[in-house]
Formats: structure tokens, sequence, C-alpha cells
């Protein structure tokens, strides 16, 4: 396999996929009519509700979904099974769930007035259906903060090339929102001022004076001998070194500033940022994921196995492929994330209902192009493991034009550490917010915004030094695709009240439900007989088993809460069937 | 009949300008959405100021209020729709940006 060959694949896929299947639901099931008012024509606000070109809103959309899910989940995914897996995985989530969520949820909030998907389930299902989703969200945002903190961290003490371009990035933001926002600079002068930074950053990190002095300031750090034990994927104990522990405390810091300042003064400028950076390298990756084949044939061929195993499980825990492997990709195959970004994003600005197929299918076909990108940069790099096999791919497609390969892998390496840094800052942000919704009434502290977010960074902090990275992604991944799974289900309902065929949700929300509940078991199990049976009592890994347990726990309420919403949606549909209004019963 | 070589240039004025427009949303259309939530959410400050009464808030005296009620009028059906709309946590900013 080379890359050539796989982004050839992954083309027809999305033109059979979008041409033969996604058409054909667009015009015989939900028979979208760009005659009928959207909500952005009927509540134009000019705010949130807006009449928006479709070629607008399928780049906002693509923006929107795409971060770094789609990166990691792939890279995670093909350590553990090999490429092939992940790729067909990607290949069949997109075509028959992935697009099918996205526009689906998007055409259900335009026929239902724009509402969010929150709302929608309190109406459709029952009220305890809305007030389960949000507790989905806090544990997807807990595990997405534990599992990028974890990795974050990791990365930036591992690799001294890469913090000074962070930092800049921190820097840069806070100039960039003050440009635009204060002295209402040009976007383009803006742009090119803080991007510029920022690159040049990145590109002066590799430098031997600046990865000296990195080195040394952790090496003098790690001297303090301060150091928790965890137990690896591979069953094995390993430390978290303090260096380590000093990264994961900037990582906290930058995060704060994300969480606690006015958006547009630091977390939106700095997502902007990002943004830029991130699309440069992969628009250079791509490029080069294509030329190599022909400039230079053995840099475009798969090095990684292309299957290593069905049970990736070691030191007695399992990694089955199904039904792990289904959690481990989410984003660029199937996302409940979406869902959300779908309904209140997206589906509140689009102009007529006709431009739900381009806007919401496109954008998830489009996604899974980036998935395989990360999969094709950790499949021709053989060497290094998660983000280095990254970044060295990446350095190794921009090396075709001309790009030292350690500057390509810096520039990999950096791209890879803002997408993830952006996300978390915001997922932290978004923690507080549903921290004072839920906490605000009982202890009216929490609605202050630093004590809001103090109380989510602490919970990272446990998070991230008490767990697995492997367990903390699959974990959070489960969460996200359970959310799929209720998006699926408030579809099938939504179309059976509209009496419409609901098959083409329906199957693939058994299949979403069904696997994500198994893989939480999974998770459950896994840790369970490698950290709490294994480690219980030795006093160094006390923090581990306690992080465990917190684990399992988190996993076995997200199987109980996935099974009364089964139950709920049940109901539902016998209302229905019995003819009886849609409406849910009050609280 | 139309001219082939007319068409074509049509054609790719059409792409170029999607390209364009593409480019806009990827890149642009999160900062203007900010920028106008930032701008609407002061201009409902000062309408509540000004038109506090309307939703039982009365801050300025009503003289003042009707003194500026004509430059206010064009705004008040989208101020009314933004502040009375029903919201939940979905709404809150950020969401948009964390995927």
């Amino acid at each position: 396999m080379n890359t050539l060959f796989a982004l050839i694949l992954a083309l027809i896929v999305i033109y059979l996929g979008y041409t033969f299947y996604a058409k054909r639901v667009d015009a015989q099931i939900i028979q979208a009519d760009p005659k009928k008012a959207t909500p952005a024509k009927l509540y134009m606000d000019g705010v949130d509700f807006s009449p928006t070109d479709r070629n607008v809103l399928y780049g906002y959309q693509f923006k929107s979904i795409a971060a770094a899910g789609p990166i990691v989940g792939a890279i995670t995914a093909a350590n553990l099974w090999g490429w092939l897996p992940a790729m067909l995985w990607l290949f069949l989530g997109v075509s028959f769930i992935g697009w099918v969520q996205d526009y689906s949820a998007m055409m259900m909030a335009v026929r239902r007035d724009g509402d969010s998907i929150t709302a929608i389930a309190h109406k459709l299902i029952s009220p305890r259906t809305r007030t389960i989703l949000l507790l989905f969200i806090f544990v997807y945002l807990l595990m997405i903060v534990g599992a990028f903190g974890n990795l974050l961290a990791g990365t930036l003490a591992a690799n001294p090339s890469v913090p000074l371009g962070i930092i800049m990035l921190a820097l840069a933001g806070m100039l960039a929102g003050q440009m635009l926002y204060k002295w209402k600079m040009d976007l383009i002068v803006t742009t090119i001022i803080v991007v510029g930074l920022t690159l040049l950053a990145i590109l002066v990190g590799p430098l031997p004076e600046i990865t000296n002095a990195v080195k040394g300031f952790n090496s003098s750090l790690n001297t303090l001998g301060l150091t928790i034990y965890y137990v690896d994927v591979d069953g094995l104990v390993k430390p978290f070194t303090t260096s380590y522990m000093f990264w994961l405390l900037f990582v906290v810091a930058f995060s704060y500033l994300g969480a606690t300042l006015p958006i547009w003064r630091y977390a939106q400028p700095v997502n902007y940022i990002g943004f830029w950076v991130m699309a440069l390298t992969i628009v250079g990756g791509l490029l080069g994921a294509v030329v190599a084949i022909f400039v230079k044939p053995a840099l475009a061929n798969f090095v990684l196995p292309a299957f290593k195993t069905f049970d990736a499980g070691a030191g007695g825990a399992l990694q089955p492929l199904w039904p792990m492997l289904f959690v481990t990709i989410a984003c660029g195959a199937i996302s409940g994330w979406h869902a959300l970004v779908s309904t209140v994003g997206t589906g509140r600005q689009l102009e007529y209902e006709t431009d739900a197929l381009p806007v919401g299918a496109g954008s998830m076909f489009s996604e899974m192009l980036l998935s395989l990108l990360a999969l094709m940069a950790i499949s021709v790099a053989g060497k290094g493991a998660g983000a280095a096999a990254f970044a060295n791919g990446v350095g190794q497609f921009l090396s075709i034009f001309g790009l030292d390969p350690t500057y390509g892998a810096a520039l990999g390496f950096a791209s890879f550490v803002i997408i993830v840094i952006t996300v978390t800052q915001l997922a932290l942000r978004f923690m507080r917010v549903v921290l004072a919704e839920w906490a605000g009434e009982m202890w009216p502290v929490t609605k202050n915004i630093h004590v809001g977010t103090i109380i989510s960074a602490i919970l990272m902090i446990i998070i991230v030094l008490s767990g697995t990275f492997t367990y903390l992604w699959q974990i959070f991944g489960a969460s996200n695709q359970l959310m799929a799974a209720l998006a699926l289900m408030l579809i099938s309902l939504w179309l059976v009240s509209e009496k419409k065929n609901p098959t083409y949700a329906f199957w693939p929300m058994l299949f979403m439900y069904v696997t994500t509940i198994a893989a939480n078991l999974v998770s459950a199990y896994n840790l369970w007989v490698t950290v709490v049976l294994k480690q219980s009592g030795k006093p160094e890994l006390w923090f581990a088993v306690f992080g465990a347990v917190a684990m399992i726990i988190i996993s076995l309420f997200l199987i109980v809460a996935a099974l009364f919403i089964g139950y709920d949606a049940w109901q539902a549909y016998n209302r229905m069937k019995a003819g009886k209004a849609a409406a849910a019963p009050a609280e | 009949m139309r001219f082939p070589l007319a068409s074509l240039h049509e054609q790719t004025t059409a792409f170029f300008q999607a390209a364009r427009r593409v480019l806009y949303g990827v890149a642009a259309h999160e900062i203007v959405l900010y920028t106008i939530r930032l701008r609407a959410d002061m201009e409902s400050l000062f309408i509540l100021v000004t038109l506090g009464d309307l939703i039982g808030v009365p801050i300025l005296p009503p003289y003042y209020s009707l003194r500026l009620l004509p430059y206010l009028v064009p705004n008040i059906a989208s101020w009314k729709h933004r502040v009375l709309r029903e919201r939940d946590i979905l709404d809150s900013e950020g969401l948009d940006l964390l995927a």
C-alpha cells in the first residue's frame, strides 16, 4: 500500500457514499425542499440565526468538527491493530454512519425550529434523556481533558523542540485578540503577524541552543525526584517524572487562560492561529503524500504492518478489534459531538434545506480525509509511536518540498500539540460551564468562573496523573460514541414521528449502541485486571488504583445511562406507535 | 446554444468563487460570528438600559428612552428574539470551536 493508492481509494469511497447513498436518502427519505423556510430565515436575528451561503457553511462545519479527534484516534488505532482495520473502519464508518448522523441531526434541527439536540431529546424522548445527555457531555469533557492532558504533558516533556512554539502560541493568541477586537486591525495583517510569529518559534525550536536549554531545564526538574507511578496499557508500571508534572501544570495554566478570559481575548484567537498552523501542515502533508509517490516512491510506502492482531491486549488486558477499534477511532468515522455542533451551530445558519447535504455530509466525508492523513503519516513513518510517529511521517511528507525532515517533524509535532491544546482549553472552559449549570444552584460559589475552572482543573490533574492514556482515550471514545448512538436514536424517533422510513439511521444506531456498551465493559475489565487486581496494596501505586476504580465507575455509569436512554426511547417509540402525541411527559 | 468556452469560463469563475467562500468559512466565518455576538451582547445591554421598561426593568427615565426610541426601533424585534429565546447549555460560547 502507498499514500497515493490510499488517497484514491478514499476518494472513490467518498464518491460512492455521497452519490449513491447520501443523495438518495436526502431526496427520497428526508425530501429536503429548497422552498421550505429554514429557522435561519424564520427567526433571523443576525446573530445565531442568520442565512449563510452553503460554501461558507461547509468550511465552517468542517472547521468545527475537524480538530484533534480524527488525528489522535487514527494514530492510536493504527498502533494497536495496524493500518488496515483503521482504514476500513474509516471508510465504512463514514459511509454508513458518520454522514448519516451529521446530516440527519442538522436536518432534524432545521425541521424542529433550530432546537439543540438536548432540547429535542427533552421533547421527543423524556426530560431524563436530556439530563443523561448532559452527563455524557461532562464525562466526554472530563475524559478528553484527561487523555489530552496526558498526551500533551508527555509530548512537551519528551520533545524539547516543541515548548517554544506553544509558549509563542499563547503570546500570539493574546496579541491576536488585542489586534483584532481592540485595535480593530485588518484580519489579513493580523493573521500574517501572529501566524508568522508562531511558525517562526516552531521552526526555531529544533535549534541546538533551544533544545539544550529545554533539556537542561527538564533535567534539573527531574533531579527533584518527585515521581508518580502509573500502569501503562501494556501492564507495565512506569513513572510520571517531575518534568512531566511541570509540563502538565503548564498545560493547565494555558487552559486556565482559555477557560477564564473572554473567549475573544484568548481562546478563539489561539484556536484561529492553531487552525492556520494545522492547515499549512495538513495541506503540505497531503500534497507531499501525493507527490512522494512520483518523486520518492520509497517514502510513500506503508511501513507499519497492515494488520497486527485481533486482540492487541497485553499484560492481561483485552483489546479486541471489536468493539475497541470502534471507540478508539471516533472522529473521522462517526462522532457524537458533531451532532451537537450540527444542531446549534450550523443548523441555525442553513439558508436552504437542500444545503444540509453538502454541508453536513460533505464536511463529514472531508473529515475522514484528515483522519486518513494521520493514518498515512503514521503508516509511512515506521519509527516512534503515537505523536512521534505522526510528526515523523509529516516530516517525511514535507521533506519532498525540500524542508529538512527535522524541521518538518518539528512542524508536525507542533501542529499536533497545538490542535490538542486548543481543544483542551475549550474543554476546560465548557467543563466550567457544565459544572456551574449542575452545581450552581446547590453551591453558588461554583458559578464563579475561577472557582469553576479551578475545580475542573483539579479534576483534570487527578485524571491525568492517575490514568493511562489508552484507557482514557477509549472511555472518552465510548462516551462520544454513546452520544452518537443517542443522536441516531433521536433521529430514528424523529423519522418515525414524521412517518418516514428510519432504517438508515436505526441500524447504525443499534451497532453503535451495542458496540459502545461492549467497549465500556472491556475498558472496565481491563482496568480491573491490570490495575486494581495486580497493583492493589503497593504503596507507590495507590493513586493509579484510585484512578482505575474511578474509571471503572465511570464506565459502568455510562452503561447504566445508555440502558436508561434505550428504555426511555423504547417507551417513546411505543407512544408514537400507539398514535399518541409525540411529546414527552412533563418532568 | 451556449458557447462552450464561455461556459468553461463561467464554471471556472464559479469554482473559484466557491473555493473563496469555503476558505472564508474555514478561516474567518468563526471570527465574524464572534464579532457579531460581541456586538449583539453590547447592543442587548444598551437596549436593556434604555428600554428596560419593555421587560419590566426601568433603568433610564422614560423621557430619554422615548428620545432614543426611533433609533432603536429597527433592532427591537431581533433583541426581543435574542433575549426571550429559550437557551440551554449547548448555546454557550465555544461549542463550535470544540470538536
